[in-house]
């Protein structure tokens, strides 16, 4: 009972920064490429939070990067649920060579730590905005698959499945019928957690500067624009950074509650 | 009783040693330097690399044959006491000092400057900055043991100018034919008032004074150094720079932000010193070849959306006098054309309509024939561009455009853009003394001509202000002729006249920069204590 | 130990070939950079042995590698390995630093979150959370700019700026360390042999610790196999930050300006050290529990 607060903060924080991200054109109020005043002034002289080294108003980007940053995390989570489930399925159902053949590749991409594979992905596909999206995505799929494999031989050891089986029923159907369905509650938490994998990782892919457009007001990108400017207006910095952290926290604690709640059930 | 034992042998042994420590008799204490460099190029050759960050520690380790005076422009006496230029201006014959050696002991003679010059031509080398500067030389001979002749196919105006830079610094043949073109850069031997120590990539490099040095040219107002040692360590993120010098890192470091270099000047621990660097302005070229840069009216139009007084002030702090023309304000001043480039963006948005590019009102999107206007802007790292292009961006949205910044890390990757072809608008420019800095640029088959506009007027315009006359006032209508055709063209969007905002220490004296302006004279700093 | 080589090995080609296929030719950068005439383009590309087949050059690709010849960087012409070797130095001793503080704080915060029984605790608890959702890039900036702030009002250097990167990364890197920690004290806590210990007699106290400790290090010392791969992305992140030289900041460099051969190299480093750290844990592990020995 006591934590229930820290949960219900998490989601309403959530919850404000998916409307953020939705309504960012209407509470934005100033168009987040142009400049609308001078550089760098405070929040007191442009409400409500001042201007960027370029003159853009603060609270624009801000409102706007929800979208960027909620966005490359959100379809980068897809990116590593749908492979990566398509991926542990084949393994799991599909017969012993198969099964060993990915299981052996994503052993191996997991020699390569998380970030610096989607480095390396970067790297081939050279920085840009779509870039990241794929690198952090299918930077975790060799993660996802070892996790969700597990949860699929669970499940496929149990009776009904022998007895799908017994009856004739092909992996494709087994896959499709049995596994997927019963295993959704669990993959659902997975993927919250990987979210807030996907969020960090993609903020920290843009800080380093591979997102390509500099324009663009994505929070990580954002975090390290702000960094010349820590002596005269540190809030360029520590705002988008104050959010990144915010989110990852909020996503962390409902992924870790949805753990906790399917492994009981 | 065990403990003190334990205790009492060590702090006996410490003592001891802190006795002996201070009854040595204490060094005079020599005098040190940490200048800051802020990129980190790929080779420090400057026979073989381009970068102008390399002249800043190099420039005081070589000398070169003649010296150029940074108030007048007049060439004066370097390793050559002095010449002869055949009245055709296709031969020049130096005659050398006889009394310069090199770090390494070796004599400075007429067989060291043709050794040079054939490592810089050698194609293997591939020189990418010092060989150009030669120009149509075919060939060196040796005259006499102190006198040498450079021979060309074409009288060639900037020669003297290119001889008296660091790219063409006369190096000890013997270091040359030692480490050979991939190791030199780790071992350079020169004649200049500082030795070469060593070389950690993307961590320092490390100078000595040269206490053999007995042959200053007139530039330099001493005639040896006084600071004994000076460490040159990289500060490539601009947001260490202010912080470097705050905590002593660094007592001189050059490209400081505005607005930092404002803020540490305004102490009294720090000075600022405002160097113009003569050269092409910050500027973006146009793609000629690729619609919609193709049709004048557009390049125009885009070049009169954009503010450029803003943009000066808003990145620039006011430290950068928005740019007239192809070449500086500074140094070329006389020759600009007189035109001014205008901030105009209702008739920019005049000229796109007269362009066929109307403004869908659905959308607020310039369109012709249903398709929307797409630019691709291409900006390098350095140099504030990024910031110059975000800015540039803005403008022409407003114009109805859509705009895409690709920012390019190096000068490979933005090579390797403008190769594809994949932009509207690309960023780059040089620094040079000479106005035949616009040849490569602007010539048809220039290695850099990036806006790939081709016209012969223009190149017999260019060729002819350097290799058919040596008087300057010839030269310099030639240049505001071809500088008229080119704004006349909108080949470029010229941004701002470059300065490097270097902050140095109080404690600093002396600081001093050559004409090409990146390069200061180590020779004449002190420290005041 | 077979199954640390087998893994080396399968990374270093998932690197190779997902580089090669994806990228492209690494020689037309030099061409377009006006670095090499056309033939001199395709001389070098015979040379680096581009033009035969890529099973070929994958064979030699190994070849070269297990020799130590990790190619040649194309921004610089150098050796990859020399170039490697020279940044080393700089990241091993802040991986080294961080990865000490790393351990210390998590201990510190685990030993607090799960023994102490008031609100230290749970603040330690929290704390450790917190480690883990903070972005290291975020809290480096945080850290630079409150001890700019504090060296400025205060005119000391309490903290030297050299100290300020490892103790980023050993904040950052504490929180799976303390959580381990928690969850095997927890675990020690209500084993019947900590039981044993309290009903000899043994009082709360640093040897009662101890014992409840003992059995809990071998899961936190193969969390630190784990700890490595977080320290590499680390460095990266932390040397930007703070602007130091090192081969996190090569490897952004390199994959920014396009230098395959560096950023390859670099990520087969990082695999290479990463297999090899699983191993030592798995054997430090072993030592360390005799139950593991017997199985294992």
């Amino acid at each position: 009972m006591r934590r229930a607060w820290r949960l219900q903060l998490s989601l309403l924080w959530l919850i404000l920064v998916v409307t953020l991200a939705i309504l960012a054109p209407f509470v934005a109020g100033e168009d987040p490429y142009r400049p609308a005043a001078a550089p760098l002034l405070s929040i007191q002289q442009h409400p409500p939070l001042g201007t960027d080294h370029l003159g853009r108003d603060l609270w624009a980007r801000l409102a706007f990067g929800a979208r960027w940053s909620l966005m490359a995390s959100a379809l980068a989570t897809l990116v590593t649920l749908i492979t990566g489930t398509a991926l542990a399925l084949l393994s799991t159902a599909g017969g012993r060579i198969l099964d060993h053949f990915i299981l052996g590749a994503s052993n191996a991409a997991l020699a390569i730590p998380g970030l610096l594979f989607a480095m390396l992905l970067v790297a081939a596909m050279g920085p840009s905005y779509l870039t990241i999206i794929l690198a952090v995505g299918f930077g975790a799929v060799p993660g996802f698959i070892r996790l969700s494999r597990v949860l699929f031989s669970q499940i496929l050891e149990q009776h009904f499945v022998e007895a799908a089986r017994a009856l004739g029923a092909g992996p494709i159907r087994i896959a499709i019928v049995h596994l997927l369905p019963n295993a959704a509650g669990q993959l659902l938490s997975l993927a919250t957690t990987h979210f807030a994998w996907a969020f960090m990782g993609a903020t920290t892919l843009s800080f380093l500067g591979f997102s390509g457009d500099p324009s663009i007001p994505e929070w990580g990108a954002m975090l390290d624009a702000g960094r010349g400017y820590l002596a005269e207006a540190p809030r360029l910095s520590i705002l988008p950074g104050l959010l990144i952290s915010l989110t990852i926290l909020a996503v962390h604690r409902w992924g870790e509650h949805l753990a906790n709640r399917t492994t009981q059930g | 009783m065990r403990h003190r034992n334990l205790v009492a042998l060590p702090s006996t042994l410490i003592l001891a040693a802190l006795l002996l420590a201070a009854c040595r008799p204490a060094p005079l204490p020599e005098k040190r330097l940490v200048y800051g460099l802020t990129l980190s190029p790929s080779g420090i050759d400057p026979h073989l690399n381009a970068s102008a960050e390399l002249g800043i520690p190099l420039t005081s380790v070589y000398d070169t044959l003649v010296v150029q005076d940074a108030g007048t422009g007049q060439f004066l006496p370097g390793l050559a006491e002095r010449w002869e230029i055949s009245p055709d201006g296709r031969r020049y014959t130096f005659f050398l000092r006889e009394d310069v050696h090199f770090h390494d002991g070796t004599l400075f003679d007429a067989e060291a400057v043709r050794a040079n010059i054939e490592y810089t031509l050698d194609p293997e080398n591939h020189s990418q900055k010092a060989a150009g500067m030669l120009g149509p030389l075919v060939d060196v001979r040796v005259d006499g043991p102190y006198q040498v002749s450079l021979l060309l196919s074409e009288p060639f105006a900037p020669l003297l100018d290119s001889l008296s830079q660091v790219y063409l610094g006369m190096a000890s043949p013997q270091a040359l034919e030692e480490w050979g073109p991939a190791q030199y850069q780790f071992h350079q031997v020169g004649t200049g008032p500082y030795r070469f120590i060593e070389y950690v990539p993307n961590d320092h490099i490390t100078l000595r004074r040269f206490e053999e040095y007995a042959w200053a040219p007139p530039i330099y107002e001493n005639d040896q150094a006084a600071i004994e040692e000076i460490t040159f360590v990289f500060f490539e993120d601009p947001s260490t720079r202010p912080l470097a010098l705050e905590t002593h890192q660094a007592d001189i470091l050059g490209e400081v932000a505005p607005r930092d270099a404002a803020r540490l000047a305004s102490t009294d621990a720090f000075n600022l010193h405002q160097v113009d660097i003569p050269g092409q302005p910050q500027q973006f070229f146009f793609n000629v070849n690729r619609e919609p840069t193709n049709d004048l009216r557009v390049r125009q139009a885009l070049t009169q959306a954009v503010d450029r007084e803003k943009i000066v002030g808003t990145v620039f702090g006011g430290y950068a006098p928005v740019a007239r023309g192809p070449l500086s304000a500074a140094h070329f001043g006389g020759m600009l054309p007189r035109a001014e480039l205008e901030h105009r963006p209702d008739l920019a948005a005049q000229l796109l309509d007269e362009a066929g590019w109307r403004v869908d009102p659905a959308d607020g999107l310039r369109k012709r024939d249903g398709q929307a206007m797409r630019l691709q802007l291409v900006a390098p790292t350095w140099g504030a561009n990024p910031d110059v292009a975000q800015l540039i961006k803005a403008d022409w949205e407003s114009l109805g455009a859509e705009v895409e910044i690709q920012v390019m890390p190096g000068f490979g990757p933005l090579k390797e853009a403008q190769a594809s072809g994949a932009y509207h608008a690309i960023g780059l420019n040089f620094f040079g003394t000479d106005a035949d800095l616009l040849r490569s640029f602007f010539h048809s088959e220039g290695f850099f001509n990036w806006s790939g506009y081709a016209d012969s007027s223009l190149d017999r315009m260019l060729v002819d202000a350097s290799q058919t006359t040596l008087d300057p006032q010839a030269r310099a209508e030639l240049y505001t002729q071809a500088m008229d055709l080119i704004m006349d063209q909108a080949l470029i969007l010229p941004v701002r006249d470059y300065s490097n905002l270097v902050v140095s220490d109080s404690r600093v004296q002396g600081l001093r920069f050559t004409l090409q302006g990146w390069f200061p004279l180590l020779i004449d700093l002190d420290l005041s204590s | 130990m077979l199954e640390g080589l087998l893994t080396a090995w399968a990374a270093v080609s998932l690197t190779f070939f997902s580089l090669r296929l994806a990228a492209g030719d690494p020689v037309a950068s030099l061409l377009s950079q006006g670095l090499a005439t056309p033939e001199q383009a395709e001389s070098l590309r015979h040379s680096l042995g581009l033009d035969a087949p890529l099973l070929l050059q994958y064979f030699r690709y190994l070849g070269r590698l297990i020799q130590g010849n990790l190619g040649v960087s194309l921004y610089t012409q150098r050796p990859v390995s020399e170039v490697i070797l020279e940044q080393l130095p700089n990241t091993a001793q802040l991986a080294m630093q961080g990865l000490l503080l790393a351990i210390l704080l998590g201990l510190i915060l685990g030993l607090a979150s799960a023994w102490l029984r008031n609100a230290a605790g749970r603040l330690a608890s929290n704390l450790a959370g917190l480690s883990t959702s903070l972005p290291v890039a975020f809290l480096g900036i945080l850290i630079l700019w409150g001890c700019r702030n504090l060296y400025l009002w205060g005119q000391t250097t309490a903290i030297s700026p050299n100290l300020l990167a490892p103790l980023v990364l050993g904040i950052a890197s504490a929180g799976p360390i303390a959580r381990v920690i928690h969850s095997g004290l927890e675990d020690s806590i209500q084993s019947p042999y900590f039981l044993a210990a309290r009903a000899r007699g043994i009082r709360r106290g640093p040897r009662l610790l101890w014992h409840a400790l003992r059995p809990a290090l071998p899961a936190a010392v193969s969390l630190l196999a784990l700890e490595a791969a977080f320290l590499f992305s680390g460095t990266v992140v932390t040397e930007t930050v703070f602007s130091r030289p090192g081969l996190g900041r090569l490897l952004v460099s390199a994959i920014l300006q396009g230098d395959f051969p560096v950023a390859e190299g670099l990520v087969i480093l990082a695999a290479l050290l990463y297999t090899a750290s699983h191993v030592l844990s798995d054997l430090i592990a072993m030592i360390l529990d005799p139950r593991l020995r017997r199985a294992g």
